[in-house]
C-alpha cells in the first residue's frame, strides 16, 4: 500500500529524465513501420494532389518553423516527395521567415535524392508577411503579388524559372495546401480559395487537428494531414511504408511519449485511490486532494 | 487616371540596385520621418479623428474590393499587390516600435544594473551580431563575392535561432508529462470520461495504438482503437468545434465592426492621442 502511495509522489525530475529516455528509443532505433491504417481525410488529400493537371502548379502555403518541424516538416517532405515523383509543379510561399529556410531546404534534399531541379520542377517565393492583401493577390495574379523567387529572381524570368511558365492566377493553380502550426487556416479558406474556388488541404499540428474536421465535414477542406501521423499514412500511399524517414521516427517516437504519459496517468491515479483507501482505514479524510 | 497610378505605383516598388536603391532607402526614410513629424504637429484634438479616418478607408478599399465588380471588370483588384506592399510598410513600423521598446527596456536594465542585467547584454550582443551578418550575407551575395559571410549567418541563423526555437517549444513536452501525472485525477464521472477519452484519442492517433487492438476480428472491427479514435474526432469533437466557431464567429464579427467604425471603447481607444 506505502509503495502505491507513493506512486503519486515521484520526483519532476525523474519523470523528466524518463520523458527523454522514452522520446530517445525511436530515435536512435529509426524504425521504417508506417501505420498500415490510412484515414479517409489522408486518401483524399493523395487523390487531389495525384489528380492535378501537368498543366497547373500546386501552392504550398506554409507558415510554421522550427518550433513545429518535427509534426509540419513531415507532412512538407511527403507533400513533395509525392509531387517531385509525378511531376506536378509547385510553388512554396512561407508565411514564417524561418520555415522558409526549412521548407527550402526539405526540396532542395527531395531535389537531390530524386533527381529533380529548381526552377524547372518547383520554385520558392521565399518569406512574405501573412496579410489578407496577399493572400488575395495569389488568386488574382500570382507573379505580381510574389514578385520574385526565395534567391530574388524575377517570377516572370522564364529563363531562369521556366517552372513559372502559364501560371498567373487562380486558373492555374491546381490545389492549395495549407501547413501550419497557427491560425491561417480561415484566413487562406476565405481569402484565396474559395472565392476562386480552388481545392485546399490542410496539414496542422495535432493539437489544432479537432478544429479542422467541421471543414472536412463541410467539403471546405478536401483533406487533411493530421501531424506527422497524417504524414507517415500519406508515405504510406506514395509506397514509402519501408522506408525509414522523419515521419515514421516521429510517430514512433509519439507513440512511445503517449503511452508514458498514459502510464504515468494511471500510476498517478492508482497512488490517489490508494492513499484515499488508506484515508478511509484510519478513519480521516483524505488530505491529498 | 487608374492605368497612369497603377504604373506609377509599379515603378515605385520596382526592384533596384546599388546607387538607386540606397537613394530609394534615404528617400523612403526621409518621407517615413516626415510623415510621423507631420503626424505629430496635429493639434491632438484632430489625431483621434485622422486614426479614425484611416482606419475606415483601409477597411473600405477591401470591403469594396470584394463585393464591387463582375468577373470581367474588377477596378480595385489590379490594386491588392499594391495594397499588400502598403501594409508590409505599416507592419513594419510596428515592428520598428517593438525594436525601440526592445532596445528602451534592456539599456535601462543594463545601466541601471538591475537583476538579471547580463540578459539584457546578451539580448544587445545577440541582436547586432546577427544584423551585421545578415548585412554582410546580402552584400556578399549582391556582388556575387565567395567567403565566410554566408557561412557566419548560417551559424547564427541556422545553428542559433533555429536550435533554440525547437528547443523552447519542445520543453513543453517535460511539462505535460509531469502535469498529465500531477493533475489528471479522477475525481468524478466526468474527469473519468475525460481521462478515458483522451487515453483513446492519444493511443489512436499513433502506430503502437493500431497493434492494441489489431487482433480484434472484422465484425468487431468498430471496437479498435483507431476507429474509435476517428469516431470522436469527426462526431462529438466536430459537433462541438462547429458550435464554438459560431460563437467566435458572431464575436469576431461585432469585434471587427467595432474597430472598424472605430466605436471601440476602453483601454487606447478612450485615451488622449
Amino acid at each position: 500500500m506505502d509503495l502505491l502511495i507513493k506512486l503519486q509522489k515521484i520526483d519532476r525530475r525523474i519523470i523528466y529524465a524518463l520523458v527523454v529516455v522514452v522520446l530517445m528509443l525511436p530515435l536512435i532505433f529509426h524504425p521504417a513501420g508506417h501505420p498500415t491504417l490510412v484515414t479517409p481525410e489522408v486518401h483524399d488529400a493523395f487523390d487531389v494532389i495525384d489528380q492535378v493537371p501537368k498543366d497547373k502548379m500546386v501552392i504550398l502555403s506554409s507558415a510554421w518553423g522550427p518550433s513545429t518541424e518535427y509534426e509540419n516538416g513531415p507532412q512538407t517532405a511527403a507533400l513533395m516527395h509525392h509531387m517531385l515523383l509525378k511531376g506536378i509543379r509547385f510553388g512554396i510561399v512561407s508565411w514564417d521567415p524561418q520555415g522558409a529556410q526549412l521548407t527550402y531546404n526539405i526540396g532542395n534534399n527531395l531535389q537531390t535524392e530524386l533527381h529533380k531541379q529548381y526552377g524547372v520542377d518547383w520554385v520558392h517565393f521565399g518569406y512574405k508577411v501573412l496579410i489578407e492583401a496577399a493572400l488575395r493577390g495569389i488568386g488574382t495574379n500570382l507573379p505580381k503579388t510574389m514578385e520574385t523567387d526565395m534567391n530574388g529572381t524575377r517570377l516572370t524570368d522564364l529563363s531562369k524559372l521556366p517552372v513559372m511558365k502559364g501560371i498567373r492566377d487562380s486558373r492555374d493553380i491546381g490545389a492549395v495546401v495549407e501547413i501550419s502550426a497557427s491560425g491561417t487556416l480561415e484566413g487562406t479558406m476565405t481569402y484565396m480559395t474559395q472565392p476562386n474556388n480552388l481545392p485546399l488541404l490542410y496539414c496542422p499540428t495535432a493539437v489544432m487537428s479537432v478544429e479542422a474536421y467541421r471543414y472536412l465535414d463541410s467539403r471546405q477542406l478536401k483533406g487533411m494531414l493530421n501531424s506527422a501521423v497524417g504524414a507517415a499514412q500519406y508515405e504510406t500511399l506514395i509506397g514509402l511504408s519501408s522506408f525509414t524517414t522523419p515521419a515514421s521516427v516521429t510517430t514512433w517516437a509519439l507513440s512511445t511519449a503517449h503511452i508514458f504519459i498514459i502510464v504515468l496517468i494511471l500510476l498517478g491515479n492508482l497512488g490517489y485511490f490508494a492513499s484515499k483507501k488508506a484515508a478511509r482505514r484510519q478513519g480521516g479524510e483524505a488530505n491529498n486532494d | 487616371m487608374r492605368m497612369y497610378l497603377y504604373n506609377l505605383w509599379s515603378w515605385t516598388i520596382g526592384v533596384r540596385h546599388g546607387w538607386t536603391l540606397a537613394a530609394f532607402i534615404v528617400g523612403g526614410l526621409l518621407l517615413g520621418s516626415l510623415a510621423i513629424w507631420l503626424l505629430m504637429s496635429v493639434p491632438t484634438r484632430y489625431r483621434k479623428p485622422i486614426v479614425i479616418a484611416v482606419t475606415f478607408l483601409g477597411g473600405l478599399v477591401l470591403a469594396l474590393e470584394f463585393f464591387i465588380g463582375t468577373p470581367k471588370w474588377h477596378p480595385l483588384t489590379d490594386f491588392l499587390p499594391a495594397y499588400s506592399s502598403v501594409q508590409m510598410v505599416i507592419a513594419a513600423f510596428t515592428l520598428l516600435l517593438g525594436l525601440v521598446n526592445l532596445f528602451v527596456i534592456h539599456g535601462q536594465s543594463i545601466s541601471k544594473r538591475s537583476k538579471g542585467w547580463g540578459n539584457s547584454l546578451a539580448f544587445f550582443v545577440a541582436f547586432f551580431a546577427i544584423l551585421v551578418a545578415a548585412f554582410v550575407k546580402d552584400y556578399a551575395t549582391a556582388k556575387a563575392v565567395s567567403g565566410s559571410a554566408g557561412s557566419v549567418y548560417a551559424i547564427f541563423f541556422l545553428g542559433f535561432l533555429t536550435p533554440l526555437s525547437s528547443t523552447m517549444f519542445s520543453i513543453i513536452a517535460f511539462y505535460i508529462a509531469s502535469a498529465a501525472y500531477r493533475a489528471f485525477r479522477i475525481r468524478s464521472m466526468e474527469s473519468a470520461l475525460m481521462m478515458i477519452t483522451a487515453s483513446i484519442i492519444m493511443l489512436g492517433l499513433v502506430p503502437a495504438g493500431l497493434y492494441l487492438t489489431a487482433w480484434l476480428p472484422v465484425w468487431l472491427s468498430w471496437l479498435r482503437l483507431e476507429n474509435i479514435t476517428y469516431w470522436l474526432l469527426s462526431g462529438p469533437n466536430m459537433a462541438v468545434q462547429r458550435a464554438i466557431a459560431f460563437g467566435v464567429a458572431v464575436g469576431a464579427l461585432a469585434v471587427g465592426l467595432r474597430i472598424w467604425l472605430s466605436l471601440e471603447r476602453g483601454s487606447f481607444f478612450d485615451k488622449q492621442l
